[in-house]
């Protein structure tokens, strides 16, 4: 790797390798997975079920720790990063979207999408206020502010949540089969408004997906096999490979 | 600002999401709900009781000799008596307690136990047709003198046949094998004709066979046990206000003489008859019962119906004529026996009891003798001494007092009231008088110095010659008065007039000092100050509180304080654990909202903070409704008082109704025990949601 090109890296991974204990079982779920992700990106991580699109999205997210190798997220070596500071990275660099939307139940739409915000403490009442609403907007749900989660439909609740991962304004944003629970005209919709999103605001995205033509969306597709990195290919390639493997 | 109104509406909102908040919330409402009405309901007790204690007779602070064997216990103690030691000169140790800044007043006392002999009605009956005879051989016989005499003597030939019927019937149910052939001789002869024809020719020899035959074979003559207390008496009423003049006077400025309790003259002096239809009425109208369902009410009405002779005995021929007039009218009934009028007019049921009751007063009272002791009588008093004599003091009543509000308890009517000098007496200790006494021996008996102990054999001594101490009935009195001669009666009859100095009467022997405060707030500390104060003087005292004096009373509210605060603690404990578990229960439940919190960046504090928040949201909320019915409950029982129910609880309710009260400190320990339980009982569920990891948040369980 040369340093110009692993500071333009949001995500730098170098042979990463992630073990499961599982009694006296151990699981390699990574072994020595290497990659870049540069900012403006708009990443499909691909793989059969098990190959550690997971594990690997977990551990960008800093939400976990590697076995062995490197993470660095925003340039910083996660290793060395104290549980308070990898919990201020996620806040403030990191957006999460989740397969199972993961709403608080008793919060309002407005107030669930505000939640980073009051976690941050850096913008006032006033401020927060516009920028709720203006991702609101964004994804179409201004009306439904008052709204609580479970008056949502599935697709708007991943809305809400699409909304709630860009409020921060992060440089990175995870998601791990964001239309996994979504019906497929209602996932390419999400995934039409992540894209939409990536270009307006330079965000750079990161998702696991299944779905051939969810991933046809992404700039490159990372694909993995049993835990190691197999290739990155362009979206047209991997529907290709796709279609041949029949899956 | 945000984050906290943020937590507190997650709280709020989660208050009632779950079942399992809502169990927490029912556990934290019912605790608060008892701590306030018990806790409320207690101290309400505790200040009545305090009150009453102090109010009768403990005062706020009780001195006492240290070299006392047995502790203070004003109320008696489960051995009897305590064994006290004597404060020998009362009048150093009243300025001596005074002059601390929150003493008000110190009274002196000693209280004391003692066996008190009402003799039956016939003897009572004989010894006042004695005194008639007496009068006779006197002053000569008058008109007046002669009916009186009459009537007496009809009055003991009625109360004769009266028995001799009892006994023939008895016989005749009991197949009569037990009976002494001897008295049943009497009792025949006593019936005679001839008997009462020779009657005027020898009037005290047949009184005496009457005396000793007859009388005795009357088993209700009773021997009493009266507890007193000898004190000031004008310091005491001052000191204590609650004090209040039923019958009678008080006893004169400086004068021997006794206030009975009315509890006691009313429960012990009453004619049974009379006090079981008082039992009757007050269970009635005050707690609600019916003779129609209530054992005991049965059993009074029963027991009326059945013992009349309390009542038969009391008439002479005259009196007996006119009751049953009245009887026969009152009751329609043309029936001329007495005894079968009575037990139809007690024969009572709910629906003619109130009128019988005051027909009873209106009727039938004015013929009868209602109490066994009038005001202005006077009481023999046998006690032992503290060296075990028997001693015995004539002590005139003059009254009876009660306690205010406390009228109907046992306990604060556990105490006749007695001027010192006869306490003193009684007690055995040398008063001035009985030094003047045993002078008055040395001089005639010609000894020249006599000991210590043998003057107070001479003095106290039970059995020995010297007749000294003049005992119950009057008529006794004339046969002793041979051995006192007319020196000794004089005296005795000069004791009950005497006027004492307020020097005198302080200064000799007390048992204790009863010390009222100005401020009762101050009690710990000046009880503290009083015993530094007696160390540096070389006093050797006990400074005890009213509680310790009060002896096993004292400890009942404290004990039931304790079982309170067990019940609470152990109530407490189980919802501690109940509400560990439902909010470990709770945290589980939400482990993946909390992951979530967690992944898009909540520091492990703000979820602390989150459960925390919630937690004391919970206890705020519910407590906040246990408290507000607790004090609904409350100002309900305050307006409409507690029934004491029985009269051993008057003295705990200071009155027949508890009054309780609702004050601040009674909310803010609920609040803080509860908001304290449930904080306890949420540390471990909430330091185990701050070890939710993030990746809690990727479950797929939707
Ligand atoms: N918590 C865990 N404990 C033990 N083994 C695990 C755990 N999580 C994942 N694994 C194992 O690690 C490997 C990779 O799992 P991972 O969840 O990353 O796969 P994936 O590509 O996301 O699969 P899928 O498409 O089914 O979501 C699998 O073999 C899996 O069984
Ligand atoms: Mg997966």
């Amino acid at each position: 790797m040369n340093p110009t090109a692993s500071q333009s890296s949001i995500v730098s991974i170098t042979n990463v390798t992630k073990d499961y204990t599982l009694g006296k079982v151990v699981v390699p779920a990574l072994r020595g997975v290497d990659l870049e992700v540069h900012a403006g990106e708009f990443i499909s991580i691909a793989g059969p079920s098990g190959s550690g699109k997971t594990t690997l999205l977990n551990l960008i997210g800093c939400v976990d720790t590697a076995t062995g190798g490197v993470v660095r997220v925003a340039g910083q070596d996660t290793k060395q990063l104290t549980e308070r500071q990898l919990t201020n990275l996620r806040l403030n660099t990191i957006g999460f979207i989740f397969q199972s939307f993961n709403l608080v139940q008793v919060l309002s739409v407005f107030q669930n999408v505000e939640f980073p915000l009051l976690l941050q403490r850096k913008l006032d009442k006033a401020q927060r206020r516009e920028r709720v609403m203006q991702l609101l907007e964004q994804v179409g749900l201004a009306s439904h502010a008052k709204h609580r989660p479970n008056e949502l439909s599935g697709g708007q609740r991943q809305r809400v949540a699409v909304a709630r991962a860009l409020v921060t304004r992060p440089q990175l944003v995870l998601a791990d089969e964001p239309t996994a629970n979504l019906d497929s005209v209602t996932g390419q919709n999400i995934i039409d408004l992540m894209k939409e999103l990536n270009q307006k605001e330079g965000t750079t995205f990161i998702f696991s997906t299944h779905d051939a033509k969810v991933m046809s969306h992404a700039n490159a597709v990372v694909r993995l096999a049993d835990g190691n990195f197999l290739d990155r290919i362009s979206a047209a390639e991997a529907s290709r490979a796709m279609a041949a493997g029949g899956h | 600002m945000g984050q906290l109104r943020l937590l507190l509406q997650v709280a709020f909102r989660n208050l009632f999401s779950s079942k399992i908040n809502l169990l927490i919330g029912g556990i934290i409402f019912f605790g608060t709900l008892l701590v306030v009405v018990g806790g409320a309901l207690m101290d309400s007790m505790d200040s009545a009781m305090s009150r009453s204690i102090i109010g009768s007779v403990a005062g706020h602070i009780q001195v006492y000799s240290d070299d006392s064997k047995d502790p203070l216990a004003l109320y008696g103690s489960m051995s009897g008596e305590p064994d006290l030691a004597a404060l020998d000169d009362f009048s150093q140790l009243r300025p001596f307690l005074e002059k601390h800044p929150n003493v008000k007043t110190v009274v002196p006392l000693g209280t004391s136990g003692a066996i008190v002999t009402s003799g039956n009605t016939v003897d009572l009956t004989l010894s006042n047709l004695r005194a008639l005879y007496k009068k006779r051989d006197e002053a000569g016989e008058t008109p007046e003198l002669r009916e009186s005499i009459d009537s007496v003597k009809g009055h003991v030939r009625q109360m004769v046949n009266l028995m001799a019927d009892q006994t023939a019937k008895s016989e005749q149910e009991l197949g009569g094998a037990q009976k002494d052939p001897a008295e049943v001789e009497a009792l025949a002869r006593a019936r005679t004709d001839a008997f009462w024809d020779a009657f005027e020719e020898a009037p005290y020899s047949a009184l005496e066979l009457l005396e000793n035959r007859i009388a005795p074979q009357i088993p209700d003559g009773d021997m009493l046990e009266l507890r007193y207390a000898g004190t000031d008496l004008d310091a005491f009423q001052r000191t204590f206000d609650r004090m209040e003049i039923v019958d009678g006077q008080p006893v004169p400025t400086g004068q021997r003489g006794m206030l009975l309790s009315k509890f006691f003259y009313e429960e012990f002096l009453k004619m049974k008859s009379a006090l079981r239809l008082d039992h009757i009425k007050q269970e009635r109208d005050l707690n609600q019962k019916t003779i129609a369902t209530d054992p005991d009410l049965q059993r009074w009405v029963k027991e009326n119906q059945t013992q009349t002779r309390e009542i038969i005995f009391q008439l002479d021929p005259v009196k007996t004529r006119k009751m049953v007039e009245r009887l026969q009218k009152l009751l329609g009934s043309q029936e001329p026996a007495l005894d079968k009028l009575l037990t139809q007019f007690f024969t009572t049921d709910d629906a003619n009891f109130d009128t019988r009751y005051a027909q009873f007063y209106s009727e039938l009272a004015p013929l009868l003798e209602l109490y066994r002791l009038r005001m202005g009588d006077v009481l023999t008093i046998t006690a032992f001494t503290r060296t075990g004599y028997m001693q015995s003091v004539n002590v005139k009543v003059y009254g009876t007092y009660q306690f205010k509000g406390l009228e109907k308890s046992a306990m604060a009517g556990a105490l006749s009231l007695m001027d010192l000098m006869s306490f003193r007496d009684l007690y055995g200790y040398l008063t001035a008088d009985k030094k003047a006494e045993l002078a008055e021996i040395q001089k005639q008996s010609g000894v020249e110095a006599l000991s210590r102990d043998e003057a107070e054999e001479a003095l106290f001594g039970e059995a020995s010659d010297n007749e000294l101490v003049a005992e119950a009935t009057s008529s006794d009195v004339d046969d002793q008065a041979a051995f006192i001669g007319d020196q000794g009666a004089l005296t005795r009859e000069n004791l009950l007039q005497r006027v004492y100095t307020q020097q005198e009467i302080e200064q000799g022997v007390a048992l204790s000092a009863a010390v009222m405060l100005k401020d009762p707030e101050l009690l710990e500390q000046t009880m503290v100050e009083l015993r530094q104060a007696a160390k540096d003087a070389g006093l050797k005292l006990r400074v005890v509180s009213w509680q310790e004096a009060a002896g096993i009373i004292g400890q009942f509210v404290l004990l039931g304080k304790l079982v309170l605060y067990f019940a609470v603690f152990i109530i407490f404990v189980v919802a501690l654990v109940i509400i560990n578990n439902a909010m470990m229960m709770a945290t589980m439940q939400r482990v993946r909202e909390v992951g979530t919190m967690r992944a898009i960046g909540a520091q492990r504090s703000f979820i602390l903070g989150m459960v925390l928040v919630e937690t004391l949201v919970l206890g705020l909320v519910f407590g906040s409704a246990g408290s507000l019915v607790g004090s609904g409950i409350m100002a309900l029982l305050n307006s409409a008082g507690i029934p004491a129910g029985n009269e051993a609880l008057y003295f705990f309710f200071s009155g027949p109704r508890l009054f309780p009260t609702l004050s601040a400190s009674n909310l803010v320990a609920a609040f803080v025990i509860v908001l304290g339980v449930s904080a306890i009982s949420t540390l471990y569920p909430a330091f185990l949601a701050t070890r939710v990891s993030p990746l809690q948040a990727m479950q797929t369980d939707e």
